[in-house]
This record gives structure tokens, sequence and C-alpha cells, in this order.
């Protein structure tokens, strides 16, 4: 059989066993190993077992359980009911100051736990009732938060971005770095549209209750006095000293990113045992055992997916795949637009993990011949994976929305969401104008490449 | 899909007991197992926390640096993920694309399940006979890693072999849970529930 048709039946293997529900990491193994047999010398099979040890056995690679402990401590605790009241106390004056504090809290909560539905889940099921009884419509304050959420894969310690730096054999602290100063932009953009939006449902509440209608939560006063403010700080700074601490650790040349991760799962741990008392087995059981069925299972698609990638590169598919994507001519950024739209497609249906150990073989040297910084590309890819987080059909923090808030309808959500999408898409458009959002801070803290 | 940290219940075993008797108890005995290596390996995850910052203390504070600590972490991760695979699928916490499985007749839902299980199962007993013949073969010869600690290659290898296989234990059990009638709600764990 042709390269070709190898490859179509490959692409066309996977697809009918992934959508047979098959778990991701077996449905890879499989069509990794029916390849293999099929088109591969026979001793190919005897090195299955140790082509994924030897790909999984990367200190790298092995932070990533170690990150989501430190998210499932904080996860788990109270710190994000805290943290989102501490910063409404001090942001409560500021007009559509609700709104703002919950697009913070959830970045400085996804820059902890490193995680899109834990921050939904902390965050929201504060934020999401506040909002509401403060008069905020609901499908806007779902949309903020499943927004908000997103931030998780884009600030460092990001797994996507683990996964990306492995795949695409790119500094990880670089690529970390890289992702500060979009992820801030992002922020700006959300809190942005939380004032614009928020104000514009205070002037229809205004003219409501002005025209003889009842009176909306918008229109009454909040108060906190300075001792309630100060009164929220104890338990949210150890917290931020522990962001703050793991950033130094990391970028201060004090430990490299596996040991920031040990540091940094064993620091959450001691924290939320002082701050919050969870230091009982029976408190750090269900810590422990969320981290593993999470990791556990993303190491698993991320073994299989190596294995599958190495598949590919043996029987030139991603090879020839790229070399057909370079010789379609395409301009630089048509190249851009055709690869990003693939990542939103596969979006649909696959976790980010697997779209980047699939997909990095054959869109990574199209994208290098044509001229791209790939630390640049990875920081675009991940925000563009972010929208899949939010957008149907999968749209993962949009379910957990639905768990924290039931009684919202998925239609309000969805359509909550969708201007955060489009905040995105003009975010991904400013990297593109101006690439020194992503690349400025690497380049200043690392010297350039 | 899940694309972080798991916002569910981690620890509860599936509250379903096997409609067949025989099937129950092999059920409830895989189940022990599990809970288990789940326990030990709750602790591998803090000692491995342990063993990284360590080496920052030591090499921060003592100016000493370690040359063991980044294996040890390698082989306690890849040990924990291995060992408790079973234990995860037996939550069905290994994800897969449902989008079209939901549109499915039930009965030819049922059949799909029972089809899906039966291959996983049958990929995961090959690799767990790759697994078992890269433990023998590092055992044999005394294979250690290349770096000056030189650890033997064999203990993460039987871990492999070990985790693989339970869970290949795991995927036949609940293929015949399929093949036998499908599952229940037990009693006590009704009563838990209810508590």
């Amino acid at each position: 059989m042709s390269e070709l048709g190898i490859g179509l039946a490959y692409g066309a293997a996977t697809l009918l066993v992934m959508f047979s529900g098959m778990p991701i990491a077996f449905a890879l193994g499989t069509v990794a190993v029916a390849f293999m047999y099929l088109f591969m010398p026979a001793s190919s099979l005897d090195t299955v077992a140790q082509n994924v040890y030897e790909e999984m056995a990367s200190i790298t690679l092995l932070s990533i359980p170690l990150f989501i402990l430190k998210g499932s401590a904080i996860g788990r605790s109270r710190a994000g009911k805290d943290l989102y009241s501490a910063i409404h106390a001090w942001l409560h004056k500021v007009p559509g100051g609700l709104g703002i504090a919950n697009v913070f809290a959830c970045a400085l909560f996804a820059a902890m736990a490193g995680s899109s539905p834990a921050t939904c889940s902390a965050i929201g099921s504060a934020g999401i009732p506040e909002m509401r009884r403060r008069g905020y419509s609901p499908g806007f304050a779902a949309g903020i938060i499943a927004a908000g959420g997103t931030l998780g894969i884009l600030l460092p310690p990001s797994i996507v971005m683990i996964l990306y730096a492995v795949a695409a054999e790119q500094s990880l602290g670089r690529l970390f770095l890289a992702g500060i100063g979009p992820g801030l932009l992002m922020v700006l953009l959300f809190a942005g549209y939380a004032v614009v939006r928020a104000r514009k449902e205070y002037r229809q509440a205004l003219e409501i209750y002005q025209q003889g209608g009842p009176k909306s939560a918008y229109l009454d006063e909040e108060h906190f006095s300075l001792a309630q403010k100060v009164e929220m700080l104890p338990r949210v700074l150890p917290f931020l000293l522990l962001l703050l601490g793991v950033m130094v650790a990391l970028y201060g040349g004090l430990a490299t990113p596996s040991e920031t991760a040990g540091l940094g799962g064993l620091l959450a741990l001691g924290l939320v045992a002082l701050v919050y008392g969870l230091w009982r087995p029976r408190d750090l059981a269900p810590i422990l055992a969320g981290t593993l069925k999470e990791s556990t299972m993303l190491m698993l698609i991320i073994g299989m997916s190596l294995l599958y990638s190495y598949v590919m590169s043996h029987l030139h598919i991603s090879q020839g795949a790229a070399q057909w994507i370079v010789g379609m001519q395409l301009s630089k950024w048509v190249l851009l637009a055709v690869v990003l739209l693939m990542v939103i497609v596969l979006g649909f249906f696959l976790p980010p993990v697997s779209i980047i150990l699939m997909t990095a073989p054959i869109i990574l040297p199209p994208l290098k011949a044509a001229g791209f910084d790939l630390i640049w590309f990875g920081v675009v890819m991940t925000i563009v994976m972010e929208m899949g987080l939010i957008h149907p059909p999968v749209g993962l923090n949009i379910f957990v929305i639905k768990n924290v808030a039931p009684d919202i309808p998925l239609k309000d959500v969805i359509w909550g969401v969708m201007p955060f999408v489009a905040l995105m898409f003009l975010a991904v458009l400013l990297l593109c104008l101006f690439p020194g959002i992503a690349t400025l801070l690497p380049t200043l803290v690392m010297g350039a490449k | 899909m899940s694309h972080g940290t798991d916002t569910g219940p981690g620890l509860a075993a599936p509250a379903l007991r096997a409609k067949n008797p025989l099937v129950a108890a092999l059920q409830r005995g895989v189940q022990a197992v599990n809970a288990l290596v789940l326990r030990v390996s709750m602790v591998v995850l803090i000692l491995t926390s342990c063993v990284l910052t360590y080496s920052v203390v030591t090499r921060y504070f003592l100016k000493s640096a370690t040359d063991w600590q980044d294996e040890v972490s390698v082989f306690l991760l890849v040990g924990a993920t291995f060992m408790t695979t079973a234990h995860v699928q037996s939550l069905r916490g290994h994800v897969g694309i449902e989008a079209l499985v939901g549109l499915l007749p039930a009965a030819v839902n049922r059949v799909r399940a029972a089809v899906v299980d039966c291959i996983s199962a049958l990929f995961c007993l090959f690799f767990t006979w790759k697994s078992w013949a890269l433990f023998f073969e590092a055992w044999t010869e005394g294979q250690t890693t290349s770096s000056s600690f030189g650890a033997p290659l064999w203990i993460p290898y039987a871990l492999m072999t070990i985790g693989m296989g339970l869970l290949t234990l795991q995927l036949m059990l609940q293929s015949l849970v399929h093949l036998t009638g499908g599952e229940v709600r037990a009693a006590a764990d009704l009563a838990k529930e209810e508590k």
C-alpha cells in the first residue's frame, strides 16, 4: 500500500475506534499496534511496552501528576471561595467590580491550581450565586466563570504547555513565561467586557425602575468596612505567597520544573492543612485519590499518544502529511488559519493533550518552515484550545457550570460564553499583529533564543 | 473529557454489583486489590513530592547535589500511574468520545460497550505480555539506567507489568459483567448512599 493509502487508513481507523466510545488511551494504543502488525517489521511489536515506558519516563512529563496534586489540594479546599470573597470586598466600589472580581479570582485561582474545571467549580460556586443575587443576568454570570476558568491552561503551570514543550522540543520555562502576557491580555479583555456588560445591565435595571418597574438588585448599595476587608486577607495571602514562591523557584533558577511541581504539591498540602485544617487521612484521601484518577487518565493518554505518534512517524505518515501541507504553498497566514481551524475542529471531540501529541509531528514542521516562532505558536494554539473548553459540542467548562448552577438553562450558558469566545479570537488576532505580547517576557527574562 | 484537576469524587468505588454471584465475588476481590493499590499510590505521590523537595533543599541550602532523585521520582510516578490504572478503569475514568454513543439505541449500545471492553482488554493483555517480556529481559540481564545512579530497570518494568495485568483483569471483568446480564445496585451500597 502507498504511504498516502496507509496514512488515510490510519486516520480512518483512528476515527472509527475513537467514535466507538473506546477510551482514548486504549483506542490510540490499539490503532498503533494494529498498524505495527500490518505494516511494520514483526520485531517492532516487541518494542511496544518499551516505547511507551521510555516516552513516559521523562521527568518533565512526570511533573504533571504533581502539578495536578497542587491544583487538587487547593481546589478541594475553601481557598477559591475565600479568594473570590476577598477580591470582591476590595473591588466592590469599582463599576462592574463584581464581574472584575470574578475574572481576577479565576485568573489567580487558575494560576495556583492550573486547572480549568477546578477553577470554574471553585470560583463559580461562590461567584455565580453572588452575581445573580446582585442582579447579573444568569448567562452573563455563567459566561464570566466559564471563560475565566479557561485561563487555567494558559497561565503557568499549565499541563497543556508542558505537553506542548515536550512535543515541540521547546523550553518549558520560556513557554510558561510566554503564556503570562497573553494571559494578562485576556484577563484585561474579559474584565473590560464584564464592566461594559454590567454597566449596560445596570442602565437597563435603572430605566425599568424609573418607569415604575421592580427594583433590581443591581441598584442596591453594598458596603464593606475596612476591618471586614482586612479580615479576609490572612486566608488568601498564604496561597498568593505559594503562587509567588513557585514562580520564584522556577525562574530564580532554584528548581527545575519537576522539582517546582513537587515543592508546589507539598506546599499546597501544607497550606490547606494549616489554613483549613485538612490534614487527617480522611481529609487528604479525596485530594490524593482525585489527583491519581486525573493524572493516571492523562498519563496513559500521553503514553499511548506518543506510541501513536511513533508509529505515524515510522510509517512516514506525519512526514508525508507535513510535506503535503508545505507542497500546497499556502501563504504564511493562510497556513496558520488552516492549522488553527483544524485545532478548533479537533477540539470538538478531543482533549487538548491528545490534540497536541497527535498533531504536533504534522503541523509543527510546516509552521517552522513558514517562519513561525514555535513558542509563540504554542501560546496561540493553547488559546485556540481554550475555546474548545467553552464552545459546544464538548465545552467541558459549560458542563462544569451546569453542575455548579443547574437552574441556569444550557442555552443561556452557551449564549453567555459566546462573547468570550469572540474575545479569545480577538486575543489571537492581537497576538498575530503583536507577537511581542507573548515573546517579549521570555526574551527579557531568559534572553533571545 | 477532562483537562485538569478532577472535580468529582476520586475515592468512591462503583456502587454497582454484577448480577451473577460468581462475577460479583470476583468484582469484590478486584475492587479490594484496587483499593489497596490506591492507598499505597497515595503515599507514593506524597513521597515523590518529598523526594523532589529534598533535592531542592539539599542543593540550595546544603550546596550538595543529589543524582538519584529524578530517577527515583520517575520510578515512583510511573509505578503509581500504571498501578492505579485499573482503579481508574473501575470508575470508568479513562475518558472516551461519547458524542455518537448517546445516539445509539440502548440494546445496540450494550453490544457496543461489550465489544469495546473486549477489544480494550485484548490490547491491554498484549501490552501486559510485552511488559512482562521487558521485565524478564531486564531481570535476567541485570539492566540498569545509564546514569551514575544505575537503578535497576526491572523495578519500573515490573510495576508496569503488574499494573497493566490488573487493568486487563478489570477490563475482562467488565466484559464479563456485560456478558452475564449486567449490574444491579447492591443493597449494602444503596443503604450506605441513603445514610
